[in-house]
């Protein structure tokens, strides 16, 4: 029942689409001839009503889908594979898109909700391109909804339905899968807008308007790829286990080649607004991004290009590969017939180095840019069709392509600010030199002596610098000029200014996320560090400055999947840091092992833990170690990014309650992600302060003796203290009783004082015990468990002999016996 | 004094530079990207270059020292046309056929690294590395496919 609604949904939104087209075609024919005007206005009122049916019916198949896992119809083949019982609810949600069908509905809907609302509620500009973009974009509908019902359908039925389903990958089973294929198809469907208007500009012969006309839809596209992409990274930094965020694969490349034409785009279209020109440049961006998200559907799910994320081969290659020759054939042969009018309607940019010339640096940039990654994805066959020898693209040759670019990229973005339009070009420039002089030297400086001196990393920090100082620059340039006519205080003058000119602060908040992200870029990919580490229980290993103690290894189930992890405690030195716990979890229902790590965030490094083998006794395990230098401004740099691009889409005419709870809504989305990401704990527990190091001061505690005396361990400065953690529960302990009070017994008189801290135990059973072990020392009962979470134990009995000036001078995990106690204290006592 | 002139020199330029780093960087770091059989068929020209070769890994061979750690499986050629792939049946037809082949060309893979999840019978591996001159080939990087029992996107664990 429920799969036949859905395909009959998304049989019957093919038709809508057809029609749509039709309908939009028809209208256009009509108008153009007066006499029949307003019959073709009625045939365009249809066509829009049948864009807003279409958003309806593949809106409400999506809702199918997801009512058909929500309530477990393992009937239908795609629920039976991504879902199962046991699964919380929001991941039944997401695993709707979990797979290559569920995936083409979504995208579907999205594309027949864009279009709808770009046509329906198009501003005055766009509304004399509407009807041509109807044409297009129901086309593109009908294309994908095609593909979707004849090639890969979501609501096909298994002869027979199992009772449980195989359940989510669990690679997927993480926040940032959740929001990334949306986030991205918001960006992929998006970019269809822009290049349907684009095609009605040039078909009508209005090209001076267009990009303005559709700034908007431009601006949720990019920022949508810009949020998957970012979300891409960071799940890949979380889950996937290898340290790195980012890994050049094709289809990685395949999000990230659309997001540089559609940024050349956003530039370009400044310059087209300004008056000032890049007609033909715009439309070849607009031309390439469409195409290039198409390829990049085509690299996902063809499996035709050699990659790890793909999805596993089908038929749906050639259907791609045909639509992306039809694009870039029809739109170029389009772009060529009306060449004339674009020549004629384009300003000349006059001076490099100005203000249109670092856009036209910018453009020819991500041009090239595109082009290398484009290159590089299809090295292979490239190299093949020349040389007849296959060679591939690694991550080196990427690094090495694109980084220069990039680098200068940053430079350009520090320049732009600087330099006016035309003669007042140099004077910005000379009164920020040395602001910006500053920039480039203090960065780098401050790197190096850090330790971080790899010359090309030091240019990029100059160029980071200069970047950054010229545009913190261009902020409190606007506050002061506006508080020199306003008088407002400072911050209100700031709020102001981000109010009144959104995109232009916008853009440049980007720009500074943009550099931060480069900081973090840098250090991660020149000062890359990674070691592999076998430690035994209870021993410790230093790697680089941090010391690691292998404390145990523990099993658990959970729901579908069971998992080990190691507790591992950190210390920097003898500082204690946290206490790590990366895991390898073994899903029983797809039979897959996933090694979760554990990360300890800083700001000048990420300690980052993968638990990799261990013994079937437990007794030994083996860790590799990544350090991430500076990778959490790669992090910050990406908030900062989204929020400028957030800032520069907010409309202008809100008004001030609106205003308010936009900033309310996004600071709180911005803290929730900085919660999510250093807030939260990625694999790692704090024990109070961990197991203190010999050396370390013992961490003081007040301790409530059975004779009702309190005492604490700072009283007892001056003396050799033992601290024995027991309790007459745990067999060893009980064993070393006696030892112990051989020990006391002979010490007694000397500068020695033992505290026996009974752990979660009763007072009865801790009086019998000393009463049958004849134990004369003070003992204590550790309520709430305080004491024992301060000395980070993880079992009993553990001994810790304090020296005489309150650091630790010996621990014992164990049982002890007199002859090592003995031995112990008497080195103190000397 | 700026005109169209000094903007194509400047463009032509940016462009040359481009090409520039990609040739040189194909010259210096780009891999061969070859089967199995074409591996073989190199012959001494493999030795001490960057190579990347992608075959179908035997599960029977999977030996994994996690103490090391090192993992060592040996891989069956598998060919690399997607038409020839096409024909012979879908690539996890394929992968199934060069398991089930006693005589197909393999190699001996070497990974001193953690084994990657993925790491099973008749998937597709895409290894990195060098030919050693034992003629067991020592990995940098183990990319891998699932067989295509999931029909879904399966991110690998790669290796560095």
């Amino acid at each position: 029942m429920v799969g036949e609604i859905g395909t009959l949904l998304i049989g019957l939104s093919l038709a809508v689409a057809l029609y749509t087209a039709y309908a939009a075609w028809r209208s256009i024919q009509l108008s153009a001839v007066p006499a029949t005007a307003a019959q073709g206005k009625t045939w365009l009122q249809s066509a829009q009503n049948a864009t807003y049916a279409l958003a309806g019916l593949l809106g409400a198949a999506l809702l199918v889908l997801l009512v058909a896992f929500l309530t477990d119809h393992f009937e239908l083949s795609y629920v039976a594979q991504h879902s199962s019982t046991v699964i919380p609810v929001y991941l039944k949600i997401s695993a709707v898109w979990a797979g290559q069908e569920g995936s083409l509905l979504l995208w579907c809907a999205l594309q027949a909700l864009f279009a709808a609302l770009s046509t329906g509620r198009a501003s005055e500009r766009a509304r004399p391109l509407v009807p041509w973009a109807m044409v297009f974009l129901s086309l593109i509908s009908a294309f994908f909804v095609a593909v979707t019902l004849f090639l890969s359908p979501p609501f096909t039925l298994l002869a027979q339905a199992p009772l449980e389903g195989r359940g989510l990958n669990p690679l997927l089973r993480h926040p940032g899968m959740i929001f990334h294929p949306p986030a991205l198809y918001v960006g992929y469907v998006g970019l269809a807008i822009p290049f349907a208007f684009a095609m009605a500009a040039l078909i009508t012969r209005q090209i001076k308007e267009w990009t303005a006309a559709i700034h908007t839809w431009t601006l949720i596209a990019w920022l949508g790829l810009g949020l998957g992409l970012l979300l891409g990274m960071r799940w890949a930094y979380d889950v996937l286990g290898w340290g790195g965020y980012w890994g050049w694969d094709p289809v990685e490349n395949a999000g990230l080649l659309p997001w540089f034409t559609a940024t050349a785009l956003l530039h370009g279209a400044v310059m087209q607004e300004e008056q000032r020109g890049f007609h033909g440049w715009n439309m070849l961006m607009v031309i390439f991004s469409f195409a290039l998200v198409l390829f990049g559907t085509f690299a996902t799910r063809s499996g035709m290009i050699q990659s790890v994320h793909a999805y596993t081969a089908s038929n749906l290659g050639g259907y791609f590969l045909t639509a992306i020759a039809v694009t870039l054939v029809g739109s170029l042969a389009l772009l060529f017939t009306r060449r004339a009018v674009l020549k004629t309607s384009s300003a000349t940019v006059e001076n490099l180095l100005s203000r249109d010339g670092m856009f036209f640096l910018t453009l020819a940039l991500f041009s090239t840019l595109t082009l290398s990654v484009l290159v590089g994805s299809l090295l292979p066959t490239l190299t093949e069709v020349f040389s007849g020898q296959r060679f591939e693209a690694g991550p080196e040759w990427f690094d090495r392509v694109t980084g220069p670019q990039f680098a200068v990229l940053i430079l350009v973005i520090g320049l732009c600010p600087l330099l006016g339009r035309g003669v007042a070009a140099l004077k910005r420039l000379q009164q920020l030199r040395w602001v910006v002089i500053a920039g480039a030297v203090v960065v780098p400086v401050a790197a190096a002596m850090a330790g971080l001196t790899e010359v090309f990393s030091l240019i990029g920090f100059a160029f980071v610098g200069f970047a950054g100082a010229a545009t913190l620059a261009e902020f409190v340039d606007g506050v002061i000029t506006r508080r020199k006519r306003t008088s407002e205080a400072f911050l209100n003058a700031l709020w102001h200014l981000l109010r009144l000119q959104r995109r232009k602060y916008g853009g440049y908040l980007v720009h500074l996320g943009v550099i931060l992200m480069a900081i973090g870029i840098i250090g991660t990919r020149m000062y890359p560090f990674e070691a592999q580490t076998s430690i035994n229980v209870g021993q410790a290993t230093t790697v680089g400055e941090y010391t690691f103690i292998f404390e145990e290894l523990k099993n658990d189930f959970i729901a579908d999947y069971s998992t080990t992890w190691a507790n591992v405690s950190v210390y920097r030195g003898t500082t204690y840091l946290t206490t790590l716990q990366p895991r390898l979890n073994r899903y029983t229902g797809t039979e897959q092992t996933i090694t979760v790590p554990a990360l300890h965030p800083a700001l000048h490094e990420d300690l980052y833990l993968i638990l990799s083998g261990w013994t079937s006794n437990g007794e030994t395990a083996t860790f590799k170690v990544v350090i991430n230098v500076l990778v959490n401004f790669l992090w910050l740099g990406g908030l900062i990014f989204l929020a400028g691009g957030a800032l520069a889409l907010w409309p202008r005419m809100a008004n001030r309650t609106w205003n308010i709870v936009a900033l309310v809504v996004g600071l709180f989305l911005l803290i929730g992600a900085g919660w999510a990401m250093w807030g939260m704990s990625h694999g790692s527990v704090s024990y109070g302060g961990g197991r203190p190091l010999v050396g370390q001061q013992a961490p003081d505690f007040r301790l409530s003796l059975l004779d009702g005396e309190m005492v604490s361990l700072s009283d007892l400065r001056g003396k050799v203290t033992v601290v024995n953690f027991w309790a007459t529960w745990c067999p060893s302990c009980v064993d070393e009783m006696p030892d112990l009070q051989t020990v006391w017994e002979a010490y007694n008189g000397q500068n020695v004082t033992f505290l026996g801290i009974a752990y979660q135990d009763s007072e009865t059973n801790v009086r019998s015990a000393l009463v049958q072990y004849g134990t004369t020392y003070p003992v204590g009962l550790d309520t709430g468990d305080r004491i024992a979470e301060q000395y980070g134990i993880t079992g009993i009995p553990e001994t810790f002999i304090v020296a005489p000036d309150g650091r630790v001078a010996y621990v014992h995990v164990g049982p002890i016996t007199a002859d090592v106690l003995s031995a112990q204290l008497d080195a103190l006592l000397k | 004094m700026q005109n169209k002139t000094t903007f194509m020199i400047a463009g032509l330029l940016i462009v040359g530079a481009v090409i520039y780093l990609m040739v040189s960087s194909t010259g210096s770091t780009a891999q061969f990207f070859v089967t199995v059989a074409e591996l073989q068929a190199m012959g001494d020209a493999a030795m001490q270059r960057n190579i990347t070769v992608s075959g179908a890994v035997l599960g029977e061979s999977i030996v994994y020292d996690a103490m090391a750690p090192r993992v060592t499986f040996t891989i069956l050629n598998v060919p690399a046309d997607p038409k020839e792939v096409e024909r012979r049946g879908g690539l996890a037809q394929v992968l199934h056929d060069a398991v089930q082949d006693p005589t197909g060309p393999r190699l001996e893979v070497v990974y001193n690294n953690v084994k990657p999840d993925l790491l099973q019978n008749e998937a597709q591996a895409i290894v990195r590395g060098k030919l050693g001159t034992d003629g067991r080939f020592y990995a940098d990087e183990l990319l891998l496919k699932c067989p295509s029992r999931y029909e879904e996107e399966v991110p690998a664990q790669a290796g560095d």
